[in-house]
């Protein structure tokens, strides 16, 4: 079956050509033969795919497959290479999003989208806004903002500027914006990589009644456990091309995973070698600012690997960030090694052997227009560099095409802007680039986001290995599975306080959950 | 593959193929450099002449000055718009400083470069400390310096500088004079003009640093995401504050170079040079977005305003209507450059 990508698609094969026919059900959406070249890079070689009304069709692949490139060919963003795509069982071809969009297809965007000084409902309805003659009509506008955000059970205030959002509030506000396009087709590009489980159950329900309604989804995502939830039929790529298209219920996650991979991935997590040793490497004591977190205190040991969970909102990115000097702290102590820190801004915080690894790529962790080497040394030119502040072009090269190696980036070369590389790819950029700076506490947050499977148990292994050489590593994750998977303790946090320290081995989802959710705190 | 790999190869190859246009974006400037010359020595015969070419290199010379300040306060993801301002402060100071303090022309010039520093010092601070937006921090400096520079003056040209004071502007290595039968001199080769030297020069230890060095890679990233470089350990503030004051430095250096070529400092001179400057380095390929640009496309791009301004002077074209050429120039260069980044 592996092998046999060509004959895997057969027992759909029939569905292929349905639209032309006219006998049966026509798919909504039927792609033949989509092939894709970018310079440099064929992202797609000839790939068959049809859509269903009322279905969720799933598309898998490594990072670099293909998959958001066949999305944004259907959602008017590309122009394909080669391939025909019939839509409603005609042939169609979409010159701008906008085209596509007037056709009754939306797209949620792997990378988020969203004007940062507009409010909520301004973005939702971004070039469409109700009107009254000339004028926007405001209370129209926030009425159908809040229809949409209600719909997604997501207490966001939609007078409120994007700017102050978090990633997973931002997400669901792209979620919402697509919601209110009432499509008949909606192209979910990894819409719940920053959501917490809860906020992806409310989506999850609002696709059931989207699937109820007729309308044909298609969905993609690497947290391959929730295709359980929803998906009906899966559709694997591998390096651009058609592997298998199967339903859901005769298949399953292990031989997807198997098909993306080309090979059989036995286990999610690695062994874990590290243990973490007495000593305490990182000290934080009272940290607070208002408004964000309060009286917060934990102590991180050498070899170490802490997690940070909680539901959406928790704080827990806010404190990374004020640990590392990203934001101010108003109060509270760090203490690296015993040392005292004051630490006022980044810089302090990297001299002092802290990173951070965020959680925005775009916003706040790439130099986008820069090639992949440039990113990849960012943080650590000087080792690089001689005394005298030159690069040495060799070791430059070298160090970069290490990272590019070891975590499997997919680049046609070190030159390549990293804006055009796929979404985990550029996630992986991130990872090398405090991979290469070395440093004594790593604060990663939400590292594996849009990271295939293959890949995450790549990067788990290397933070096992960080932690085995006494470094202390900090987890946030929103994926429970990854918290109890990777961690030795979990620190859980409830709006802005953390709650409670457990034991990862003497816990479980409830225990974290239930304290996660508000229960039990301390105060009692 | 199932039936439907050998599909009909559609109109997708309507429009230029990526590729061409990736080769037509990297060669727009180059291109437009060669068929400009091409066009201009056919039209009029004087125009590849050796002296016709000197008079092109000397014009070049400050927009390319002032191009490459531009350029890496761009790529930094700032503008300054007081270059052309500081410029006539600075040759107006080192005048004044030659002239009433009876400085020696070397230090007066310095001076007036350390003058032009100040100002991008100034400019920097305001960005970054106060954190006004580029565009306002330095359109004040253009009003204050220009103010200063007439204010000092009383709005006087600065003349009767002595022979020496031109020698920057007006002098030239390697000139081979040979003093004929007759007595008069006559000029063998006309050897290359200091400005020259100093732009070519400057040039390359820019495009280095930019390149080479962990300073120059620092500008990328601040114009290309300057919360990522920030996370990231890089000094932000102190970028962009640097970026400025190398600008200044070369607004104060031209300012000089072009006081000496007439050998008079005039308040007025360099009006609108700062659009040359930022024209130069767009038409080359540097974003106004910030974290793309290089040297040498901002060298081609003084170049083709350069020979675009000389070649239709010489074919008699009027002032106005070279204006309106050059803002063509710019409109199609820029749309060439954006024809790489679609679909
Ligand atoms: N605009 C572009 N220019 C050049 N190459 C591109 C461009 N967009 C995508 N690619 C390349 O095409 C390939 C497929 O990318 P795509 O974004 O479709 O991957 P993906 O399957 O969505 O991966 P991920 O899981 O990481 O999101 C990658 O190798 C990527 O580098
Ligand atoms: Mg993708």
């Amino acid at each position: 079956m592996l092998d046999g990508g060509d004959d895997a698609a057969v027992p759909n094969g029939h569905a292929i050509d349905a639209g032309r026919t006219p006998a049966g059900a026509a798919p909504l959406l039927a792609l033949s033969g989509i092939a894709k070249e970018f310079p440099g890079v064929r992202a797609l070689a000839g790939v068959d795919f049809n859509l269903r009304r009322g279905e969720v069709h799933a598309v898998c692949g490594e990072n670099g497959a293909g998959k958001s490139t066949l999305m944004k060919i259907i959602g008017g963003v590309h122009a394909p290479s080669a391939g025909r795509l019939l839509y409603k069982g005609v042939e169609r071809r979409f010159a701008s999003p906008l085209e596509a969009e007037a056709a009754g297809i939306a797209m949620i965007h792997q990378e988020l989208n969203l004007v940062a000084h507009l409010s909520v409902a301004e973005n939702i309805f971004l070039g469409r806004e109700p009107r009254r003659g000339f004028l926007v009509d405001r209370h129209a506008l926030r009425a159908g903002a809040q229809a949409c955000l209600d719909r997604l059970g997501a207490a966001i205030d939609p007078d409120a500027p994007v700017r102050g959002l978090s990633m997973a509030q931002r997400q669901l506000v792209e979620i919402a914006k697509a919601l209110s396009l009432e499509a008949e087709l909606l192209i979910m590009d990894e819409p719940t990589s920053s959501l917490t489980e809860q906020e992806a159950q409310s989506l999850f329900r609002v696709i059931r009644d989207l699937k109820a309604a007729g309308v044909g989804i298609v969905y993609i995502s690497h947290r391959l456990d929730e295709m359980r939830e929803i998906v009906d039929r899966v559709t694997v790529l591998r390096d651009g091309r058609h592997v298998a298209t199967d339903a859901l219920a005769a298949t399953t996650i292990d031989q997807i995973v198997a098909r993306m991979v080309g090979r059989a991935l036995d286990e999610k997590f690695p062994e874990r070698t590290s243990v973490p040793t007495g000593d305490v490497i990182l000290e934080a004591a009272g940290l607070t600012r208002a408004g964000a977190f309060r009286d917060v205190s934990f102590a991180l040991r050498r070899g170490e690997i802490l997690g940070f969970a909680g539901l959406m909102g928790a704080g827990r990115t806010e404190v990374a960030r004020a640990v590392f000097g990203a934001d101010p702290l108003e109060s509270g102590t760090l203490a690296i090694e015993g040392r005292r820190l004051s630490i006022r801004d980044p810089r302090d915080a990297i001299a002092a052997g802290i990173a951070y690894l965020s959680e925005d790529r775009k916003a706040q962790g790439l130099a986008v227009t820069m090639p992949v080497d440039a990113n990849l040394t960012l943080a650590n030119l000087g080792a690089v560099a001689s005394r005298l502040g030159l690069i040495d072009a060799a070791r430059h090269a070298a160090a970069a095409q290490d990272y590019v190696d070891r975590l499997g980036i997919r680049t046609p070369s070190l030159r390549q802007p990293v804006r055009l590389l796929s979404g985990g790819n550029q996630q992986k950029i991130i990872i090398g680039k405090w991979l290469f700076r070395d440093a004594k506490v790593m604060l990663f947050d939400k590292p594996t986001r849009g990271i295939d499977v293959g890949a995450k148990l790549a990067i788990y292994t290397i933070m096992d290995r960080l932690a085995a050489r006494g470094i202390g590593v900090v987890l946030i994750s929103s994926e429970l599975p990854e918290i109890l998977g990777m961690t030795d303790r979990v620190a859980v946090f409830h709006r802005g306080r953390l709650v409670r320290i457990l034991d990862t081995a003497r816990t479980d989802q409830e225990e974290i959950m239930h304290y996660a959710s508000g229960f039990g705190g301390r105060e009692g | 593959m199932p039936a439907g790999l050998t599909p009909p190869v559609a109109a997708a190859r309507s429009r230029l193929s990526d590729r061409q246009k990736d080769l037509i974006q990297t060669f727009a400037a180059l291109g437009s450099l060669v068929a400009l010359v091409a066009a201009f020595s056919l039209t009029s015969p004087a125009f590849l002449s050796l002296g016709n070419g000197m008079s092109i290199g000397l014009q070049v010379t400050s927009i390319a000055l002032l191009g490459i300040g531009a350029t890496v306060v761009i790529v930094a993801g700032g503008i300054d718009l007081s270059v052309g301002s500081v410029l006539a402060l600075a040759g107006v100071v080192a005048a004044l400083c030659v002239k009433e303090l009876g400085l020696a022309v070397p230090l007066a010039m310095l001076a007036g470069i350390g003058v032009g520093g100040v100002c991008g010092l100034v400019n920097g601070l305001v960005v970054t400390r106060l954190k006004l937006p580029p565009f306002i921090a330095t359109l004040g400096m253009m009003l204050i310096a220009r103010g200063l520079a007439l204010q000092i003056t009383g709005a006087r040209a600065v003349s009767g500088l002595g022979e020496s004071f031109g020698e920057l502007g007006n002098g030239a290595l390697l000139r081979l004079v040979r003093v004929g039968d007759d007595g008069f001199p006559e000029v063998l080769f006309p050897g290359i003009p200091y400005p020259v030297l100093l732009m070519a020069g400057l040039a390359l230890a820019v495009a280095f640093l930019l390149r080479r060095s962990v300073i120059g890679r620092h500008v990328y990233a601040v114009g290309s995401n300057a919360e990522a470089a920030r996370l990231s350990g890089v000094a932000v503030d102190r970028v962009v504050t640097l970026t400025y004051v190398l600008s200044g430095l070369l607004a104060g250096l031209t300012g000089c170079v072009l006081m000496s070529r007439l050998v008079t400092a005039q308040p007025n001179e360099g009006v609108m040079y700062e659009l040359d400057a930022i024209a130069s380095a767009v038409i080359g390929g540097t974003s106004l977005a910030g974290g793309v640009g290089t040297i040498s496309g901002t060298v081609i791009g003084a170049f083709v305003i350069g020979i675009l301004r000389n070649g239709l002077n010489m074919n008699g074209v009027s002032a106005f209507t070279q204006q309106i050429v050059i803002g063509l120039v710019i409109l199609l260069t820029v749309w060439i450059d954006q024809l790489r980044n679609r679909r």
